[in-house]
């Protein structure tokens, strides 16, 4: 037997759930029906149309187009959320360190967050079309001497700077967050065992701050699987196709092209590509998290 | 379970009160009682233009309130609005693929009974006309404004060096090489911008391969792998005349290059101008049809319908409102407006002062010796300019058969739907099959 108490406060909590779940399905869950259920015909996105069954998710599988779009998106992300990684723990742990001006170096490593993706891939394509090959040119590095946007073989690497460059601030934070909420102590019991350098971090740092590695690690592969705005801005998802992203895909031909129906059937598709990628992480890292 | 049940109405009953507060757009009415006639067009860079339209048409009349839209990349807006049943009355689009799915959808309204159709000239109506999927009855555009394409030159380098203009390949070739000899560049291009491909490739188009190919080949008649065969081959022999690395400029950075004289030539179409104009205002800008044929009475003028106006369906009861605004933009002094603002072609006969960068390419719209962009009926999903694009920078010697047998399987890919559309209606009409493919 419940008291009435408890039972108010249910109701109370509940009632706060509803206009937020409520919001949710609208803007959210009913999209994602509203896509699965275009998925199975052939809507250009207006007008009329015509039921065609699986036949978008067979052709999904024998485009080529869209095989190119998945291959691209995980060499990008991938190499993407590696380098980011890396860069951000080690930034982190030199703007955790004891040095001079830190919470300014904090704020400087953080503007590129919060400049908009599209403002840097526009000042970007300028240095990448300009500035960097007369540089080259200048010292004599051959393989820089054209445009890196303008090689089907180097474009990639472009967009990889570019986002790693703006990825980075948001995951130095949460490094930093992490770092902060080692306790001093487990340090200095570690210096009377005679811990330092790699080990120190290896073996101390490291599971400790691993459910903010985990988290580094699921939020940036999903940032760098859904990569937009630079490949707006850089290149337009060429040259020759060779950096079209599955965003990129679903918008243009889904929007502008008219294939609503068959990218409604990759949109779906790739939503099931993130959540099984993201679980996947969680259930790796969450192995390796160590409690104090 | 009962606050369960509650609960549950409570989530259904707040769903459906947003879903009508979403849905409940679009007015019929302003609040002064006038009919307001909406009009999104398609043209950002005629938002002056069609702002000072906008403001002389509201202000002679009482009873109609006219709002003109241009946003930037209104293809995309017009759609996503589409899929929200949110209609403006007229659209003002090219005379391209969107307009031919826009058609076969059922969302235009037919307006054979506009009486302003009477002095529209015969070949943009049938550019209009030959956009349709299958043979319709009925008219659902009137043409405004046309552009033409083919190449752009600098007149003041040209008179310098005393250089003609060349009528067919050979005289064209050896004219790059004059334009080369003498320390200049000849062509520019911006292929980062991919659709920038589509203008040489357009202007060769028509000279080189039938202008129907696109029917034929839904009819099953044709093959694109021999007739694009001749347009590639010269497509690609301009990139000997171009600057190094074309792919890696953009459209702007073309513009602006051959603005400031570091190229002689610029194959691309007179809706540039503007463009090369506000970075040299003062630049002495001719133009003449791209010579891709030895013949020269094969040479043709690239000219499609750049703005059209269609009106949506179900705005029959508005029938009146529309029609007279109609009537005001086809005024002839509210069109030279926009020819003043643009570098066009006027779709309406009459006297009009033509841009003087249409010199070269005067007699032949004169003679009506035009034929429409057969990018117009490309389908923009299969990204044609891209695959132009791939195959300029494949270097390997089969190229050419590898770019036209892809050519062929992913237009079957993506138009399949209207391939046997097609061939159904000409399976049930038999007659219609000679009509349809020669026009």
């Amino acid at each position: 037997m419940k008291s009435k108490g408890a039972q108010e406060r249910k109701r109370t909590f509940l009632l706060i759930s509803i206009p937020v779940i409520a919001l949710f399905f609208c803007f959210n869950t009913l999209p994602l029906i509203k896509g699965f259920i275009y998925s199975f015909t052939n809507f250009k996105g207006y007008g009329s149309y015509e039921w065609v069954g699986l036949r978008n998710y067979i052709d999904l599988f024998q485009d080529a187009r869209v095989g190119k779009s998945y291959l691209f998106t995980f060499k990008y992300a991938i190499v993407g959320t590696i380098l980011t990684n890396i860069i951000s723990l080690v930034l982190a742990l030199g703007l955790n360190s004891k040095i001079r001006c830190k919470s300014a170096l904090r704020g400087i490593y953080f503007i590129p967050n919060v400049l908009g993706g599209l403002v840097i891939g526009y000042i970007f394509s300028f240095i990448f079309t300009y500035v960097l090959p007369t540089v080259a040119q200048n010292l004599g590095i051959e393989a820089l001497s054209s445009s890196m946007l303008s090689s089907t073989g180097k474009a990639w690497i472009a967009i990889v700077i570019v986002g790693c460059w703006q990825a980075i601030a948001m995951n130095t934070i949460i490094y930093i967050s992490g770092l902060q909420t080692v306790p001093e102590d487990v340090y200095e019991a570690g210096s009377l065992d005679g811990v330092t350098g790699w080990k120190k971090f290896r073996y101390l740092t490291m599971p400790l701050i691993i459910p903010f590695f985990s988290t580094n690690m699921v939020l940036s592969m999903k940032n760098f699987l859904m990569v937009f705005d630079q490949i707006m801005a850089l290149t337009k998802g060429g040259p020759s196709q060779s950096t079209e992203s599955i965003s990129y895909l679903i918008y243009n031909n889904g929007m502008s092209g008219g294939q609503f129906g068959f990218q409604s059937a990759n949109a779906f598709l790739f939503f099931v590509v993130i959540v099984a990628v993201s679980v996947f992480q969680m259930t790796v890292t969450n192995k390796k998290e160590e409690q104090l | 379970m009962k606050t369960h049940v509650k609960a549950a109405g409570l989530l259904i009953a707040a769903m459906t009160a947003v879903t009508a507060l979403l849905g409940g757009c679009g007015a019929n009415e302003s609040a002064d009682g006038k009919t307001v006639v909406e009009i999104v067009q398609y043209k950002p860079e005629a938002v002056k233009a069609f702002e000072a339209l906008e403001e002389k048409f509201n202000a002679t009349h009482d009873d109609i309130e006219l709002k003109i839209d241009s946003p930037n990349d209104a293809m995309t807006i017009l759609k996503t609005r589409f899929i929200r049943e949110d209609y403006p009355d007229i659209i003002g689009i090219g005379g391209d693929i969107n307009y031919s799915n826009f058609l076969d959808s059922d969302m235009l309204m037919d307006i054979s009974d506009y009486a302003g159709l009477a002095d529209i000239k015969e070949s943009y109506l049938r550019n209009a006309k030959e956009l349709e999927f299958v043979p319709m009855d009925g008219t659902y555009a009137v043409p405004y404004m046309a552009n033409a394409a083919g190449v752009l030159y600098n007149k003041d380098i040209f008179d310098e060096h005393g250089w003609t203009i060349p009528t067919t390949l050979d005289e064209f070739y050896a004219l790059c090489e004059d334009i080369q000899a003498a320390g200049i560049q000849p062509l520019y291009f911006g292929f980062k911008d991919t659709w920038t491909c589509l203008a040489p490739w357009n202007a060769i188009c028509i000279d080189l391969a039938p202008s129907d190919i696109c029917a034929q080949v839904n009819a099953g008649t044709a093959k694109f792998a021999d007739a694009y065969r001749p347009v590639a081959e010269v497509t690609k022999s301009l990139l000997q005349y171009a600057q190094p690395d074309p792919y890696a400029y953009s459209y702007n950075d073309a513009c602006t290059a051959f603005a400031r004289g570091e190229s002689a030539m610029y194959v691309i179409g007179s809706y540039a101008v503007p463009q090369i104009k506000s970075v040299n205002p003062d630049m002495n800008i001719d133009s003449f049809v791209f010579p891709a044929s030895n013949d020269a009475d094969a040479n043709i003028l690239n000219s499609g319908n750049d703005l059209q106006w269609s009106v949506m369906a179900g705005k029959e009861d508005k029938k009146e409102a529309i029609y007279e605004v109609l009537d005001f933009l086809y005024e002839d002094e509210n069109i030279q407006t926009y020819l003043d603002d643009q570098s066009a072609v006027p779709c309406k006969t009459g006297d009009f002062e033509l841009p003087s960068m249409l010199d070269g390419m005067k007699s032949y719209i004169e003679n009506d010796k035009m034929a429409d962009y057969q990018d117009h009926h490309y389908p923009s999903e299969m990204a044609v300019d891209a695959m132009i694009q791939t195959f300029l920078m494949d270097d390997s010697d089969n190229d050419l058969d590898t770019f036209l047998e892809k050519f062929d399987t992913e237009w079957v890919r993506y138009n399949r739907d209207l391939i046997a559309k097609v061939q159904k209606f000409y399976e049930e009409n038999p007659d219609k099959l000679t009509e349809g493919g020669n026009e």
